[in-house]
């Protein structure tokens, strides 16, 4: 998913990176503090990624999410990038855009969170390391402070991320089961056939009614079978969809045809007083296939014996 | 409450107002990744509504805003007049079709193609309708 | 022949109109005049309205189409409207607007067969 779409997913915002901002505690003067150490920094920044990927390459798991020497080289340059942002002096969108680009790349080569922010704990270890070295102890401190709250918020981002990523595979399996269970088939040239079973409830329906209209517009089908055999209930909403289902096909300018009409059913849509004679029904398939291609100027007709 | 990310308001006065909103709509539903049906909904609901304020009130506002409620993103629009007002709300959401009234069908109609619907009306006064539809997965 | 904003087609004894664009007030009844007038000067029998080209039918243009349809078979024509789009049937059904009474075909050589064999009757 490119980054734009992670910024509109997630709403971030000026307003909400403000708020983000104000919650992990970060102040002008944290920023100021790792901005007076981008020089520390871009010294030490090829050593602390190596330090970084030895992490992920020396365990062996991790190690499989990169493969290749180009893999590694191209996260590494991001990472790089993503260090010096830490001593920036901003957190702004581009900062944020920044954040989630890196999260996306590693999410996209599937490396799980654990890993990704496992990793996470490395980096301060490192950071510790590095500037507790180089500067004073109370200066050290408040830059650690200071990094900390940085790398907290990062993390969160990160965390973000994968959500995002995750919700989207969500919607991409919610399409593939929805197309999976509205199976509209090809019985004769522009005759579909679609058998329905199980519950039909009001999202269902609605997806039902458009994969219709789409086959029956993508095959210029002049008969549509609906055989409800499978339905587990049919009451007076199912048959309303129904209804709802055969004038949408009609207005396309094809007809319906319901079959698998039980005695049950049958009893049912009376007694409800629906009024389903809009509609060619048949209470067998076999029936409902002869009609149709009758509908379409073709007839079954008995074998003529040797 | 849901945070608005983007927002594009234009007068609603003249039938070509009718027609700029309604392609306002639709461009910005296609790239937010509605599907066909959804794009369709939205947009129709958009004309009926732009459609009520110029037949009932002459001219009013036309807002569409991008939405984002936390967990999911939709597009928000808002029409608004200082017309008449509704004397029977009940029963111009009740709707069905009436050849007199138009403002029955559009508004019952529009009620139906979209996720949340708000109405607020005051005879003398005005009318706002907001409508949501949120991007479907 | 061409008259008015929308070009209206003959074939044979039926008239074919492809509506290209909205149809909102001025327009549209100019596309009512203008297809009734033909129908009177060429004696036309059918009429086919192909709607294939409509992205949206909010309840004005269906009223619009239901209307010209219930004007033509005044004077004696037979209208189908073809080409309707799923996604603009699914709205129009969705909101309750069934346009019961009006003939529908897939496309422009189905509504053809359908006009000819009710002016076999």
């Amino acid at each position: 998913m490119p980054v734009v779409n992670f910024m509109t997913r997630l709403a971030l915002d000026e307003t909400e990176i403000a708020s983000r901002r104000a919650f992990f505690e970060i102040t002008a003067e944290d920023l100021a503090r790792l901005e007076a150490l981008r020089p520390l920094a871009e010294a030490h920044s090829v050593e602390v990624i190596d330090a970084l990927y030895e992490l992920f390459l020396g365990h062996p798991e991790s190690r499989a999410f990169f493969p290749d020497a180009t893999t590694v080289n191209r996260v590494k340059k991001l990472q790089r990038q993503y260090f010096l942002g830490l001593f920036s002096g901003v957190v702004d969108i581009r900062y944020v855009e920044d954040r989630l680009r890196v999260g996306a790349a590693h999410e996209r080569i599937g490396l799980s969170p654990k890993w990704y922010i496992g990793a996470y704990s490395r980096y301060l270890r490192l950071l510790f390391d590095r500037i507790f070295t180089a500067v004073p102890t109370a200066e050290a401190q408040a830059a650690y402070r200071s990094a900390v709250k940085l790398v907290a918020f990062d993390m969160a981002l990160a965390i973000d991320t994968y959500i995002a990523a995750n919700i989207d595979t969500v919607a991409r399996h919610q399409a593939a089961i929805r197309e999976l269970s509205t199976p509209v088939i090809r019985v004769y040239h522009r005759v579909l056939l679609l058998p329905l079973i199980g519950t039909i409830d009001s999202q269902r329906a609605e997806q039902i009614m458009e994969m219709l209209l789409l086959r029956v517009s993508e095959e210029q089908a002049r008969v549509v079978l609906v055989d409800i055999a499978g339905v587990a209930v049919v009451d007076t909403k199912v048959a309303d969809h129904l209804l709802k289902t055969t004038e949408a096909v009609r207005l396309l300018g094809a007809e319906t045809i319901l079959t698998g009409i039980s005695p049950q059913v049958a009893r049912t849509i009376v007694q409800l007083g629906v009024d389903i004679s809009a509609m060619h029904t048949r209470s067998r398939l076999a029936d409902g296939i002869e009609f149709a291609l009758g509908l379409v100027g073709r007839v079954i007709a008995e074998a003529r014996t040797p | 409450m849901p945070k608005v990310l983007s927002r594009n308001e234009q007068e609603i006065s003249t039938e070509d107002d009718v027609v700029v909103f309604r392609r306002k709509v639709r461009a910005l539903a296609q790239q937010r990744g509605f599907d066909p049906f959804a794009t369709a909904a939205l947009t129709t609901a958009a004309s009926e509504l732009a459609r009520n304020v110029l037949v009932h009130a002459a001219r009013g506002l036309g807002v569409l805003e991008e939405v984002n409620d936390g967990r999911r993103s939709g597009l928000r629009l808002e029409l608004r007049d200082e017309g008449p007002g509704i004397v029977d709300v009940e029963r111009a959401l009740a709707g069905g079709f009436s050849t007199a009234h138009s403002l029955g069908l559009g508004l019952s109609g529009s009620r139906r193609l979209v996720d949340d619907f708000q109405l607020e009306s005051t005879v003398g006064v005005g009318t706002v309708v907001t409508v949501v539809k949120w991007a479907r997965f | 022949m061409t008259r008015g904003s929308i070009p209206i087609l003959r074939v044979g004894s039926n008239l074919i109109v492809s509506v290209q664009r909205d149809l909102h007030d001025a327009i549209a009844e100019a596309f009512q005049e203008d297809l009734l007038v033909t129908i009177e000067k060429d004696g036309a029998t059918g009429l086919l309205i192909d709607i294939s080209a409509l992205d949206m039918v909010d309840s004005y243009v269906a009223r619009v189409l239901a209307d010209t349809g219930r004007m033509a078979k005044l004077m004696g024509t037979e209208t189908v409207i073809v080409g309707m789009r799923p996604e603009v049937a699914a709205t129009l059904v969705r909101m309750g607007y069934t346009m019961a009474g009006v003939r529908t075909a897939l496309n422009v050589d189905e509504g053809l067969i359908v006009l000819a064999r009710r002016g076999r009757k």
